[in-house]
Order: structure tokens, then sequence, then C-alpha cells
């Protein structure tokens, strides 16, 4: 078993340069996730909640400091190895689900396997991955545009499980719901994390930072709690 | 792949705009390789009229003028300049063993039938054994003695003659009445003599009726083992002693014929060139239309790079857009290009006989090949800058 934390930041800075002076986004973030943990992080708008997960989900890189994925660092890595981490290690899900709508539903969840396996690939995993986040199997071969909501989000789920990442990174994920869908949104969540799935999720609603077990505080760019 | 799925699934959703840019690289294919059929058809049209004079020297008179290329010698009747006997002796020795063969030549009113026009026609006087090294006959034979004469193809044609007709020579007559004894087959444009509207009668004939005696207008060597360069070299050598004592000019047929087919060739150059502009239209639309793709499809690039895929991934899904639109288009052009081939050939040229050629196929595949390249490099640029957008200000793209 892999001893090493799923993340770990130390002492990352993140500096945008801008013309009317530098603004420091993150100063001096440490923290680990462990395998298996569901972790809330929160802050006020402009806090640095983007910027962390950018830097989370290796869309970015730190001015300063180390990330750490699985305990490979981050920092030297080219642009083609930072996509294959974010492909092999990393499930992305969204406020806004990000679904393909020239894709229907079973294609959005295989284009992940596709772009790991660079073939054509057998869609049962597919279909067990979006029965699994209870899709009825008669919207398979819907496109994104003609489910739900809620349903978007649960083929946004399957997507971004379906190549067993180490960490499921969730932005907002109940964002664009209504109350009811996003508890179960947020109830399949919890099944997955009980199941050992890791989760990072970004959210300012306090009801929603309940599901998970840990809460990372965030303001002015430093963890405060 | 998933990739070459959605640039299809684009396309399909995006139809009218695609089959626009189609429809561009269509005419941009269709301009050039038609073109190109025309040109080849022309060449080839030419060669066939002038192929048969390919292994020709004319020599004439030198007229101290600027050189180059001279015009058959229907304009040195006229002209005090003339070829001697020992001219011609010389010229004979020099080209042994090919045939060089003596022409004289004049422009004389005559009359077909009683009661005719006067016309006016050149008549070339020619040894009659060497008429049949020169020129076939499509009627008749060569057999015409000092009462007969051959006729051009054409001026049979537009006199309504026949073997067996009868020609009065000179104004009102005067220089006798000849029998049409054969029709020379048409010899279309040539270096040594034009019979396709002229008369040819024998040597004798012409020099008893025109008071000549061996000065002759010109002197055609027919060249068998189709070396012309040397030939026209030794007579030089042998008459034109120096560059101030010139007195033969002599062209080479061949030479000239590659001089035309060189001028042919520029011209197809230059028309080709002209249609291609329509294609550089035809590649800023797709430049345009990729680039359209390209900005409508930022959020999708944001997602599609945060989840894992790689710039050239993103890049091939808009190169394989550019592919399908440039295939489609420039197979469709290719075969519009055909029918326009045969139209314009056709039209301008009277003649469809050499549009399916290796020349012509080589000119669609051209045209073909041209319109794919064009629609992939127009292709390049938009694809590559999706792919090297930012992720994350793609995904925050509304």
């Amino acid at each position: 078993m892999n001893e090493q934390p799923v993340m770990m930041f130390k002492d990352v800075v993140k500096v945008y340069p801008l013309p009317s002076g530098d603004v420091t986004a993150l100063d001096g973030i440490n923290f680990k996730v462990e395998r298996g943990e569901f972790i809330s992080i929160m802050g006020p708008s402009g806090s640095g909640k983007s910027t962390l997960l950018n830097l989370m989900g290796c869309l970015d890189t730190p001015t300063s400091g180390d990330i750490y994925i699985s305990g490979t660092r981050t920092g030297d890595m080219s642009d083609k190895e930072l996509t294959e981490l974010r492909r092999d290690r990393i499930g992305f899900i969204f406020q806004y689900f990000n679904l393909f709508p020239l894709l229907n539903i079973i294609e959005n969840v295989t284009f992940p396997m596709m772009l790991k396996s660079q073939k054509t690939v057998d869609p049962e995993k597919a279909r067990a991955m979006l029965r699994s986040v209870q899709l009825d199997d008669s919207l398979f071969t819907h496109t994104p545009m003609e489910v739900s909501g809620g349903q978007q989000q649960r083929v946004a789920v399957a997507r971004a499980l379906i190549n067993d990442p180490d960490i499921l990174l969730c932005d907002e994920p109940t964002g664009n719901l209504d109350s009811k869908t996003g508890a179960g949104i947020m109830e399949l969540m919890s099944e997955l994390n009980r199941k050992g799935t890791t989760i990072i999720m970004v959210t300012h609603d306090p009801n929603i930072a309940k599901y998970s077990r840990r809460t990372i505080l965030i303001a002015d760019g430093r963890i405060v709690e | 792949m998933i990739f070459w799925e959605i640039a299809k699934r684009n396309i399909r959703i995006h139809l009218l705009r695609s089959t626009l840019a189609m429809l561009g690289i269509v005419i941009g294919v269709v301009a050039i390789a038609s073109m190109g059929i025309l040109g080849n058809t022309l060449v080839s049209t030419v060669s066939e009229n002038l192929n048969s004079v390919g292994d020709s020297i004319t020599v004439t008179p030198y007229s101290g003028g600027g050189g180059g290329m001279r015009g058959p010698p229907g304009g040195s009747s006229g002209s005090n300049l003339k070829l001697t006997d020992q001219n011609f002796q010389q010229i004979k020795r020099v080209v042994a063993p090919n045939v060089a063969i003596p022409v004289y030549q004049t422009a004389e009113h005559m009359k077909i039938g009683v009661g005719s026009d006067d016309i006016v026609a050149s008549i070339y006087g020619l040894p009659p054994d060497d008429v049949p090294s020169l020129m076939k006959l499509q009627a008749g034979d060569y057999n015409n003695g000092n009462s007969g004469v051959l006729i051009g193809s054409t001026f049979a044609k537009d006199h309504n003659l026949k073997v067996g007709s009868r020609i009065s020579i000179g104004t009102d007559g005067s220089k006798g009445t000849l029998r049409v004894t054969g029709i020379i087959e048409e010899r279309g444009m040539s270096f040594d003599i034009s019979t396709d509207n002229a008369l040819v009668v024998t040597q004798e004939w012409f020099e008893n009726t025109y008071n000549r005696n061996s000065d002759y207008d010109s002197v055609v060597v027919k060249v068998k083992d189709g070396d012309t360069a040397s030939v026209k070299t030794a007579i030089e050598k042998q008459l034109n002693k120096s560059k101030d004592n010139k007195i033969v000019s002599v062209m080479d047929s061949k030479a000239t014929l590659a001089t035309i087919y060189s001028t042919f060739g520029m011209v197809t150059t230059f028309v080709t060139a002209i249609g291609g502009i329509s294609m550089v239209v035809a590649g800023v639309s797709i430049f345009n239309i990729m680039m359209m793709s390209v900005n409508e499809r930022i959020k999708e690039i944001g997602i599609m790079r945060s989840i894992g895929t790689q710039k050239r991934e993103v890049m091939s899904m808009f190169i394989y857009e550019a592919a399908i639109i440039g295939v489609v288009g420039s197979i469709v052009g290719g075969i519009l290009s055909i029918v326009a081939g045969y139209l314009i050939s056709a039209l301008m040229l009277n003649s469809t006989k050499y549009l399916f050629t290796v020349a012509n196929a080589l000119s669609v595949a051209e045209g073909v090949c041209f319109g794919i390249m064009v629609c992939l490099a127009c292709g390049i640029y938009p694809a590559w800058q999706g792919a090297n957008l930012n992720p994350i200000d793609a995904l925050r793209h509304e």
C-alpha cells in the first residue's frame, strides 16, 4: 500500500504579476491530504480558493514552493507530463458539469479512457460506472443537453472516476443544482468517499461542507484553520 | 479515434458553414485544374500540327535582320534575295545523307472555273521526286507532270475542288491551265512550306512559267535522325563564313518547337497561377472558419485540457476538421474540373480528343493535392492556437 500523502503542499506561493503591481494569491500554503480523506476548502471570494484548486489540479504552477501528487513533485514536470498526471491521477468535477455537447453520455464517460489507452475502449466499464452513480441505462445514448442538471453532474462524476484517479477535485459541485438534487450529488460523494475515493471540494456553502470530514479555511491567500 | 468523430460531428452541426468553406475549395481546385487541362490540351493540339515538321530545317537567304524566328518563306518571293545553285549544292553536300529540297515560291492570281472571281494563292515549285518526302496526299497521286498541280486540303475545300478540277493560273489564265492531280493532306502550321492553302507545281513548270533558273527562295532539309541542331550548325559553318559575311539564315524547326512548347508551358503556368488566386481566397475562408471553430469551442478546449487531453490531440481535432473540408472539397473540385476541362476544350478548342491524358490527370491530381494542402495549412495555425490556450483561461471562457 502506498503510504505517501495523496497530495502535499510545501510553502506554496503564487504571485500574479500585474502592471499595477504583483498580486499574491497564495502565501505560504502547507497541507497534506491523506488517502481516503474528504476535505472541503472554504473561504470568501478572492481568498485564493480557485488558485489553490488550479494548483491542486496541475492546471497552474506555483511561483515558489513544492506540490507533490502521490509523492511525485510536479514543479519540474513538462506540460505533457502534467497533462498525463491530470489524465491518470486526478478527476475533475465542475460547477457547470462541463460535459462535451458533441458526445453522448457514454462517449463522455469513455473519453478519458480513450485518452489513456489511445485506442478504442470497451464501453462496459463506462456503463458500470454510470450505473454506480445511479444513472438509468436508457439515458446512456442521450446527449448531455437531453438530461437534467443532476443527471449531467452524475455523468461528470462518472467521467471523473473512470480512470481510477487518486484524487477527485470538485469545484462547487452543487453550485448549479437545486438543493434536493445537490443533496443527492453530495450523498453520492459521501458514498464514493466511504468506498475509498479521496475527495477535495471547494465550496462556499457550509451546508455542503458538512458532508466532508475536514475543512480547510482560507483567507487572503493563507490557511487560517 | 474520438477526435476524428468530434471533428465530423462539428462539421455536421455547422453544415452550412462547412459547405460554404468546401465550396471555396471546390472553386479553387476547379480553377487550377481546369486551367491546367486547358493548357495541356492546347499544347497537345498544337503539337499534333507541329510534330510533322519537327525534323526539318529551313534555309533562306540572309536578309541582314536581327535574326530570331523567321516565318515560312512566304514573303521571299517578292524579295531579290535568293539562294544560288551553288548555295544549294553546298547545303546538299553538308547535309548529306539527309535530303535537301530546293523550293521556289510565289503568290499568283488564278481563277477556278469559268466566270469565277480572281483569287490569289501561294504556288510552290518543287522537284517532283522530293514531294513525297515533304507531304502526304489524301486523294490522287504525286505524278502531276507539267500540266498537273497538287492542291492543299483547305484550298480544295474552300473552292470545292476535286482531283481532275482545273485551275487557270495568272490573270485571265495567262500562265496556262493546270489540272488537279492530287489533294495534299492537312499539314497545319509548319515551318518549311505551308501547303494547306497553296498549290504545288513541278520545279520545271515553275522555272519555265516564271523565268527562274536555280535561284531558290529557300531550301528545306529533312533530317532523318532527328539531330537538327548539328545539321543547322554544319550549314551555318559552311555558308556563313564570318559574322559580317552571312549568306543564309537557318531555322531549326525542332528548336523553334521547343521554344513554342516552353512558351505554352509558361502560359499554362500563368493561367494556373491565376486559378491559384481563387485557392488563396478559399484558404482565407478556411482559415476564418477554423478560427471561428476554435473561438466557439474555447471552453470545450479548456475542459479537454483539464481532464488530460494533450495539446497535440486538441490540434489533431481541428486539423481533422480542416482535412475533411479539404479532402471532400478537393475531390468534388477534381471531379468538376474534369467536367469544366471538357467544356472549355470543347468550346475553345473544338476538340476533347486530348482530355484524358496523363498530363491532364496530373493537373487534376495537382489541383486536388493543392486544395488539401491549402486546407491543412490554413487549419494549422487556428489548431495550434486552440491547443496552446491556457486551460485555466479557457475553462473560465463563457
